[in-house]
This record gives structure tokens, C-alpha cells and sequence, in this order.
């Protein structure tokens, strides 16, 4: 097998880079909901896929105003996430683990065919915005604008949320939620709020990664399972509960599903599932966690 | 003598079961064969499945994919390599708890959703194999057209030569059900039953009175895992064809799914749970195709309020009316 | 006395006559029913839904001319949730339960082989709408009650490469989804394109999984080898996002767009999802468009006349191109039982081979040797046109497949 070019390889990292950037945008409120509020939400998927319906909703009823459809698309997933928890989650917070997921999994096959209902099974598109219609070029490699916005504005949103959490009293009485969240309402912090705040935050990531996600794949009935296994993986890897874990684990599953393509086509899917399984023997808590795990 | 009393009625009821179970093709229309047929190797896999998170508390993710090496292994076995029935199924069972040895070996290891992720990225691991071994397994698509086994010597012992293959088949899965239930029921009501439940109260004081935790859990695992491959094996021919799907994560919430609504606090939860979640959609895809929907509710109104399942609904009755 | 005992007996007779009579015109009533697993839910309903509404178009069509000796068509659709065993389970429900006569339906290459299997349990012709696996109807699969409707990967592969063969290229490339549709049609276009054009060299394979939404590495690793031309059987709604995201990193300009896309990748549902962004210039076909202009009259009136009635029944002046699949096996299966003059599987069976039907495409023959339809494919350059809201295939044309099959 001939051995690919440097520049063939470098493109290569650039794509992988990309697809983590796009799934870390997804991941990250999967991490903050079960870092803070210890709820392993497998609905994450279906946040995203509403961040992604509604983003072609409000596409269709604001005559293709593209950053404004994006920015509603998130509000309104944030705040249906917020509804929900105020209605149903709350309700899970101390039950058994295997509640929990079966609750959350119950909510997938819900949303999923009240999806169909409203928009049917028809696929749907958002065209990209003009000015982020070019390519730019570097030689053999290819980058769409597109992708570039995409891999910006995910970094922006990681350190965003990593100055929030470090910087902010905000952010500290997150992390000490996480910690000991009796102490914290004993010292006066309405720990109520502060559950539906992070978990609609999460929420809104999970719809702006959608509606961010519309123009470059389909939207259609099937996209909140495909994705959910993929953020189980990414945030097994780095360390469930850690935010930069899951940026680490971003990186490598795009990395190695990208490079496998090259290398080992026939595998690439088998050898995410391999370093998850490989994660979880050697070092159960993630490669950047902390969690008690045996 | 109270007890004995008891356990020969449950051994009674048990044999009624069964008998009646064997009648239902000598008097019944062939659709309610095919339906029992599936009902009973489903019910067979939701059973395997409790031994672990009813009775040990260990909450696997991946059980799907045991069922799906036994499938395969019984179809290829039978159609690719012609082999006898008897052997195809035996192969079955050890395929899937070979499969479990390996997955099981690592996953007891950990714990909570630790241990239900790994068992996850195994069965993904399985599943990415027998999708991409193409030239083997047929890929995505599969193998279709799986034989049935000759058994026009059952038809020809009953008196009954008209019957079908389908028929003669349904007594074949009913006894290997059978065997596999009452090879669970021996386990859950011995002592390894009470040790398997000390486990899923608290792992760590078991520990403590002198309980190898671990090898019981890998044990109970591959058990688990053993049945499952059986009950794939048979799901194999019954179904004609065997698809990647039989170990997709899907395929293991739809097991948990079932086991749950019967109730995993009991013995025969998981099988009146699979019966009815299999009537259910049956019935509800005639007239809609928002099956995801209904489920989706039960599922809701399960974990709201319903934990125990089918099976605590009928406990509570009966012991409301008891009381009275 | 006698006259009471004379009415009554009069009274009975009447009644006797009467009970011949209306359970006669009863079991007259009774209609023809047939199942049609299909999918209708996740990603693949948005083909099953269009296939189911042109079946019942034709079923409406029959009936309202009074139906099929003397009896009313009845479709019972069960949605199959494009699984294989969700497939075998509610064919066995529709055959043992619902007592359906035939079964006509299935969408992927799975589906179909796994209720060809069931069809020859129940000894129920079953007419295939979708499934283009050569394994459908190979030698060791096939029996006298499956036939299909669609075209095959052969012949789907074989016309491509026939396209192919003409272009002024060397090194070309391959991208299709991994599984038995995408697998089997690159076979038999790389196997021909070998035969017509030896000196075309295959210098990339690639697999991406079915449905997968994420192309970008893929793109990648094609365009480092440097193709001259694609062959693709991106397929099943999935020719949307790989369009747009190899659109965005030039693959189809590096390319110069001697792109081919089998799958239906010009089908009316990808044109108009992408619209201005359907890569103009490649290569696609389709089952059907309504903006076609067959050469031969005869045709041109039919074909007209049905996508009128296409229109209306979807409310939509530029309706979808699968419905036709649904219409034609349809169309199969009643003409099948004209000429049976029978709803008994085998007489059916043995009129289907061999028969010969005026579709709104031209006329298409079963063929007896392999129970596979004549159905050729609409193949065309994707380009601009005035009047219509998206870009169309033109110059588009028919491809005999008669050509291709052995």
C-alpha cells in the first residue's frame, strides 16, 4: 500500500479536526448535564436534532436569515430543555442509574416521532449563508469556510466555558454543585435553579451544535441515535464529568475515525469502539476524569 | 412443609405452562404458532438478561450482542456449512458465552454506569465486526434464507404429518426455552440465587462475609451470556435470516425495555413483560405507525411511577385484596 | 291452514334465495388484498411514503374501473422500519393474519431477500418494489413466487459504465455505502468498465457506512489520490449532505465534474433538496421525472398522462420519482392476475413469467429466466433549465437494460 503524502495526511488531520470540533460542540452539554447534575442524559441526541428541526423552521418562517434561525434554534431548544426539566428530569435526580437512562431513552423515542409528526420524513436542507460559502485552499487541502466557523466557534465556546466555570461565581458555584450539592443549599444557593439553568444551558449547546450542523449534513428522523453513541464514546474517552476530557476525547475520535479512513478503512468504525473498550479496561475513569469507578 | 407445598404447586403450575404451551399448535390457526414462537425465545432472552440486572444489579448494556453471535453462529453453521441442527444450536450457546468470557472478563471489573458502558462498547465491538466482516457474515445485509432443520420426525411421532415446519419448529423452541428457564429457576432459587442478591444489595459487604464477588459476577455473566447465544441461535432460524441488527445497542434497550415493564423485581417479570410489549406493537402497528410514540409513554409512565413493573401492578393487587 | 303453511314455506324460500343471494354477492365483494411491507418511518420513509401513495394511485385507478375480476384491490401496509427482521415479522402477520393474498413491497437490499424467504414459506407471490441485490433472485435464492419490479445492480452498474466508458479519463474513483447495494453495484460497474475501457485505472475505493453524516474524511482521503472522474452510489437520502459537504471542499470541481451518481442521486427529492446546490454538470439517475420528454409518442402521451395524475394526487406540480416503483409493481401484479384470471399464487406465478405491461415508461416484460423486470433507469447531466425551481437532468434518456442483462 503506497504510503499518502504529507500534504494528503495534513488534510486528513484537518478533517478529523473538524468532525471533533463539530462533535465536541455536541458533547460539551452532554459533559456539563452529567458533570454538575450526574444525569447521563441519552435525550442529548435529541436536543440536537430539535437544535437542527427548529433551525429549518425558523429558516423557513424568517426567509433565510441564516445567524438569526441559529441563534432561535438554540433559544428555543434551551428553553424547551428547561420546561422538560422543570416537568419531567427533576424528577430523576436521586433515582437509580438504570431509571434514569431508561427515563431519558423514553424521551428519545418520544421526540423522535413527535419530530416525524410535525415535519415528516421527508429530509430536509439549510443552505449555508453566502459569506461562508467559500473554500479556502492550502495546497492540496481544502478547507470550507464553513468548517473553519464551525472549528472557531467551538473553540471559542470551550475556553468560553472554561473561563465561565474557573472565572465566574457563576462557574464556582457550578463546580461546587457538582462537589456537594447539601453543603451548597446549606449555604443559601438555590440549588433548584441552578440544576434548570445548567441543564437548559446544556440544552442550548446541544441545539446550536444542530442548527450549526444543518447546512453541511441532512436533517431527518434517525440523526439523534446516529449521534448519541458517538458522544457516549467521545465522553467515556476523556472522562465523564470532565469538561476538557471531553474536548481531548473530541479530538481523538475524530482523529482516529479520520485517519482509520486512511489507513484501516474497513476498521475505522470498529477502532473508535476498540479505544473506548481499550479507556475503559485500563483507565475506567476517562483519560482525564477523576471519578470513583471500580 | 409449607414451602414444599408451595414449590410443588409453582413445579405444577410450571408443567400446566408448558403442556399448554405444546397444545397450542394441534388447536390453534398457524399465525398464533408463529406469534408464541417468537414470543417464547424473546421472552427466553429478557429472562437471560435478569439473572443479571434483576438479580445481581449489574445493568448491561450490550446483552444484544450475545444474542446476535449465537444468531450468527447457528445460521452460518446451518446454511454456509450445512451443519445438523443439534450441533448449530450447542455452537450457539457457546458462541455467546465465549463472547461473554471476554467482554465479561473486563466489564465486572467496574462498576455502575462504568460497567454498563463497557458492556455497551463491546457489543459495539461485536457488532462493527460481523457489519464489516463482509465476506463472512454477508455484512449489512446479512444471511437470508436459512433452512428450516428436517423435523418431519417430530410430526411423524405426534400422528400429526400435515404439520409445518413452522409448527414442528415451535415444539423444538418451547423445549429449549423450557430447559433454559428451568436451568435459571435452579439457579435463582439456590444458594448462588441468594449470593447473586447479596451482590446486587451491596456489593462491597459481600465482599465482606466471604463472596468472591467478581468470579460470581463474570459466573453469572457468562450464563447470562450462554442463554442469550441460544435463544439467538434459535431466533436465527425462526426468523429465516440473521441481520447485524439482532446486537445493535437498539436491539439490548428493547431487551432492558421489556424486562423492565414485566418487572426485573421477579422470576417471570421479563417474559409477561416481553409477551405484552410483543402484542402491543403488533397491535398498535395496524393502526398507526407512531410506534416509537407509544412506547416512548409506557417507557415514561414506567420509570415515573411504575418501577416494579407488570409484576409489582400484580403484586400490589393481589396484596390489597388479600388484605381485605 | 295449507295457504299460511304455503307462505311460510314461500317466506322460507325466499329467504333461502335471498341469504344464496347476498352471501354470494358478499364473497363477490370480497377484495383482492395484498400486503405491502414497506418502510414508512426514520430516514427511509421518505421513499416508502411516496412508493405506498403510488401503489394505492394505481389500486384507485382499478377499482374505480371496477376492479380485478369483479373484486375491489385492498393494500395493507405495515411499516418495516427498514429492518429485516421487523420485515419477516409483519410479512408472516400479513399473510397468516390478515389472510392477504400476495405481498408486493420492501425498500432495501436487506428487506427483500428476508420476505422472498417468507413469500416461499406461505407460497404467496410477492413482487419486489426496491430491492436491486442481485440476491434477490440468484440461483440459490430464487423460487416461483418472488419476481421483482425494479431494476437490478447489474444493469444499473453495467449502463454507468457504459457512461463511463466515454469519457475522456484514466484514473477514476469509487465511493459507495458499505452494504450489499453499494458493495454489489461497484462491482458490476468496475467489472465492465475493465471489459469496454482496460486502460481506466481504479485509483480509490472508498465505504462510507449507510447513512453516515459525516463524509469529510472520506472527501479527504478520495481527493489525495487524486481521481480523474467518480463513480457513487451514495444513495437513500444520503446524496443531500455528501453533495453539500464535498460541494465545500471542491470534489466535484477537482473533478471537473465527470462525477456519475447512481442511486437515484437525480431523483426530483435530491434535486430539490439541494437546488442550488445540486452540483451542475454530474451525472445521476432516477426512476422517473416528470419533466421527461420520451422520443416515441406513445410513451410521451402515457407518461404525461400519469404524471398529471401524479400531480394531483400529491398536490405537487413536480411530484416525487419514486412513486412510479409503487405504481408499476402494482400494475405487474393485477395484469398477472387478468391473465391468471386467478388470485391462486401459482397460476399467478406462472402468468407473471414472461408478462409483458404497458407501464407510463414504455412497455416492460417480466422476464420468465430470472423473474426480474425489463425496468431500465432515467440517467441525465444535471443542469440549469428555465421554468423549472431547481436544476433538472437534461439531456436525460431512458437506458434500455435489455442491454445489460444476460
Amino acid at each position: 500500500m503506497e504510503l499518502p503524502s504529507l500534504s494528503a495526511i495534513g488534510a486528513q488531520a484537518v478533517s478529523g479536526l473538524t468532525t471533533a470540533m463539530l462533535l465536541f460542540l455536541v458533547a460539551s452539554g452532554l459533559s456539563l448535564i452529567f458533570g454538575v447534575l450526574r444525569l447521563l442524559n441519552f435525550a442529548h441526541g435529541s436536543f440536537y436534532m430539535l437544535g437542527a428541526y427548529f433551525a429549518w423552521q425558523f429558516n423557513a418562517w424568517l426567509q433565510d436569515s441564516f445567524w438569526l434561525s441559529v441563534l432561535f434554534a438554540a433559544i428555543a431548544t434551551g428553553v424547551l430543555g428547561a420546561l422538560l426539566e422543570r416537568v419531567l428530569f427533576r424528577k430523576f435526580y436521586d433515582r437509580p442509574e438504570l431509571m434514569q437512562l431508561l427515563f431519558t431513552y423514553s424521551i428519545v423515542l418520544i421526540v423522535s416521532d413527535v419530530v416525524k409528526y410535525i415535519w415528516g420524513t421527508q429530509q430536509l436542507g439549510v443552505r449555508r449563508p453566502e459569506i461562508l460559502s467559500h473554500t479556502f485552499q492550502f495546497g492540496e487541502l481544502a478547507l470550507p469556510s464553513y468548517n473553519l466557523m464551525i472549528i472557531v466557534i467551538s473553540l471559542v465556546i470551550a475556553v468560553g466555558i472554561w473561563l465561565l466555570l474557573q472565572g465566574t461565581r457563576l462557574g464556582k458555584t457550578v463546580r461546587a454543585a457538582a462537589f456537594d450539592r447539601e453543603m451548597l443549599s446549606m449555604l443559601g444557593v438555590d440549588v433548584r435553579m441552578l440544576y434548570l439553568l445548567v441543564f437548559s444551558a446544556g440544552c442550548f449547546l446541544a441545539g446550536l451544535a444542530g442548527a450549526l450542523v444543518a447546512p453541511m449534513s441532512a436533517i431527518v428522523p434517525g440523526m439523534d441515535a446516529d449521534i448519541i453513541i458517538s458522544l457516549f464514546i467521545i465522553v467515556v474517552i476523556g472522562g465523564l464529568g470532565s469538561f476538557w476530557g471531553t474536548f481531548l476525547g473530541s479530538i481523538i475520535y475524530g482523529m482516529v475515525f479520520s485517519f482509520g479512513i486512511l489507513f484501516i478503512p474497513q476498521f475505522s468504525l470498529f477502532a473508535v469502539a476498540l479505544i473506548m473498550a481499550v479507556i475503559l479496561i485500563v483507565k475506567p475513569e476517562g483519560l482525564l476524569g477523576r471519578e470513583n469507578t471500580r | 412443609m409449607k414451602t414444599l407445598d408451595n414449590k410443588r404447586n409453582r413445579l405444577l403450575m410450571a408443567t400446566a405452562l408448558f403442556l399448554g404451551l405444546g397444545a397450542v399448535p394441534f388447536f390453534a390457526p398457524p399465525f398464533y404458532v408463529v406469534f408464541l414462537n417468537d414470543a417464547l425465545i424473546i421472552a427466553c432472552l429478557s429472562m437471560s438478561l435478569n439473572l443479571l440486572v434483576g438479580y445481581t444489579g449489574l445493568i448491561s448494556f450490550g446483552h444484544a450482542a450475545y444474542f446476535g453471535l449465537g444468531a450468527y453462529a447457528c445460521g452460518l453453521l446451518m446454511k454456509s456449512a450445512g451443519l445438523p441442527f443439534g450441533v448449530s444450536l450447542v455452537a450457539a450457546g457457546a458462541l455467546g458465552g465465549f463472547g461473554a468470557a471476554l467482554a465479561g472478563f473486563f466489564c465486572v471489573r467496574l462498576n455502575r454506569v462504568y460497567f454498563s458502558m463497557l458492556t455497551l462498547a463491546f457489543s459495539l465491538i461485536f457488532w462493527a465486526i460481523c457489519f464489516r466482516w463482509n465476506d463472512l457474515t454477508g455484512g449489512d445485509q446479512g444471511l437470508s434464507g436459512i433452512p428450516y432443520p428436517n423435523l418431519t420426525w417430530i410430526s411423524q411421532m405426534l400422528g400429526r404429518p400435515d404439520f409445518s415446519s413452522a409448527q414442528s419448529y415451535y415444539l423444538v423452541s418451547l423445549v429449549v426455552v423450557a430447559i433454559c428457564i428451568a436451568a435459571m429457576w435452579i439457579i435463582v432459587s439456590s444458594p448462588v440465587g441468594l449470593i447473586l442478591r447479596t451482590i446486587r444489595e451491596n456489593e462491597q459487604r459481600s465482599t465482606f462475609i466471604g463472596v468472591e464477588t467478581r468470579r460470581v459476577k463474570l459466573a453469572i455473566f457468562i450464563v447470562a451470556g450462554t442463554i442469550a447465544g441460544l435463544a439467538g441461535g434459535l431466533f436465527a432460524i425462526f426468523n429465516r435470516g440473521v441481520y447485524p441488527d439482532f446486537m445493535y445497542w437498539t436491539k439490548s434497550a428493547e431487551i432492558l425495555i421489556m424486562a423492565l415493564f414485566g418487572g426485573i423485581g421477579s422470576f417471570w417479570g421479563p417474559a409477561i413483560g416481553s409477551l405484552t410489549l410483543l402484542l402491543l406493537h403488533q397491535e398498535t402497528l395496524a393502526f398507526t405507525e407512531y410506534w416509537s410514540f407509544a412506547l416512548g409513554i409506557i417507557l415514561l409512565v414506567l420509570t415515573l411511577r411504575f418501577p416494579s413493573g407488570l409484576w409489582g401492578l400484580f403484586k400490589r393487587f393481589t396484596n390489597t385484596r388479600r388484605s381485605k | 291452514m295449507n295457504t299460511t303453511f304455503m307462505q311460510l314455506k314461500g317466506v322460507k324460500l325466499l329467504l333461502g334465495l335471498l341469504g344464496i343471494l347476498t352471501t354470494s354477492i358478499a364473497f363477490a365483494q370480497a377484495p383482492i388484498r395484498v400486503g405491502f411491507p414497506m418502510i414508512l418511518s426514520g430516514a427511509g420513509g421518505q421513499f416508502g411514503t411516496p412508493i405506498l401513495k403510488g401503489a394505492q394511485m394505481y389500486v384507485d385507478e382499478i377499482n374505480a374501473a371496477g376492479g380485478v375480476l369483479g373484486r375491489k384491490i385492498e393494500l395493507v401496509p405495515r411499516d418495516t422500519k427498514s429492518r429485516p427482521d421487523e420485515a419477516v415479522r409483519v410479512a408472516r402477520e400479513l399473510v397468516l393474519r390478515e389472510n392477504v393474498d400476495f405481498l408486493v413491497g420492501t425498500f432495501t437490499s436487506g428487506e427483500g431477500p428476508a420476505v422472498s424467504v417468507i413469500a416461499k414459506e406461505a407460497k404467496k407471490v410477492f413482487i419486489a418494489v426496491a430491492p436491486k441485490t442481485d440476491r434477490l433472485t440468484a440461483p440459490d435464492a430464487i423460487h416461483p413466487y418472488v419476481f421483482r419490479a425494479a431494476a437490478n445492480t447489474t444493469t444499473e452498474g453495467r449502463a454507468a459504465a457504459m457512461i463511463v466508458a466515454k469519457w475522456n479519463i484514466k484514473r477514476l474513483a469509487t465511493i459507495a455505502p458499505d452494504f450489499a447495494y453499494g458493495r454489489d453495484a461497484t462491482a458490476s460497474f468496475v467489472a465492465h468498465i475493465k471489459k469496454l475501457r482496460p486502460d481506466i485505472e481504479i485509483v480509490d475505493q472508498q465505504w462510507p457506512k449507510l447513512n453516515e453524516s459525516d463524509y469529510t474524511p472520506f472527501i479527504t482521503a478520495q481527493l489525495g489520490k487524486k481521481p480523474e472522474a467518480v463513480f457513487s452510489v451514495i444513495c437513500c437520502g444520503n446524496f443531500d449532505s455528501f453533495a453539500r459537504q464535498a460541494g465545500a471542499q471542491g470534489y466535484f470541481k477537482s473533478i471537473s465534474n465527470n462525477f456519475i451518481g447512481l442511486g437515484e442521486a437525480g431523483s426530483i427529492e435530491a434535486l430539490r433538496a439541494l437546488g442550488a446546490e445540486y452540483p451542475l454538470g454530474v451525472y445521476a439517475n432516477t426512476y422517473d421525472a416528470f419533466y421527461w420528454k420520451p422520443k416515441d409518442t406513445e410513451v410521451a402521451r402515457l407518461h404525461a398522462a400519469f404524471t398529471k395524475r401524479l400531480s394531483t394526487a400529491f398536490k405537487d406540480d413536480t411530484p416525487p420519482s419514486w412513486a412510479v416503483q409503487g405504481y408499476i409493481s402494482m400494475q405487474f401484479l393485477v395484469e398477472g392476475i387478468k391473465k391468471a384470471n386467478s388470485i391462486d399464487s401459482d397460476k399467478v406465478s406462472t402468468a407473471l413469467k414472461g408478462l409483458e405491461i404497458v407501464s407510463p415508461q414504455g412497455k416492460i416484460t417480466m422476464r420468465a429466466k430470472d423473474q426480474q423486470a425489463t425496468r431500465g433507469m432515467l440517467w441525465g447531466k444535471a443542469t440549469n433549465r428555465d421554468g423549472y425551481p431547481f436544476p433538472i437532468l437534461d439531456p436525460i434518456e431512458l437506458i434500455d437494460p435489455t442491454l445489460f442483462m444476460d
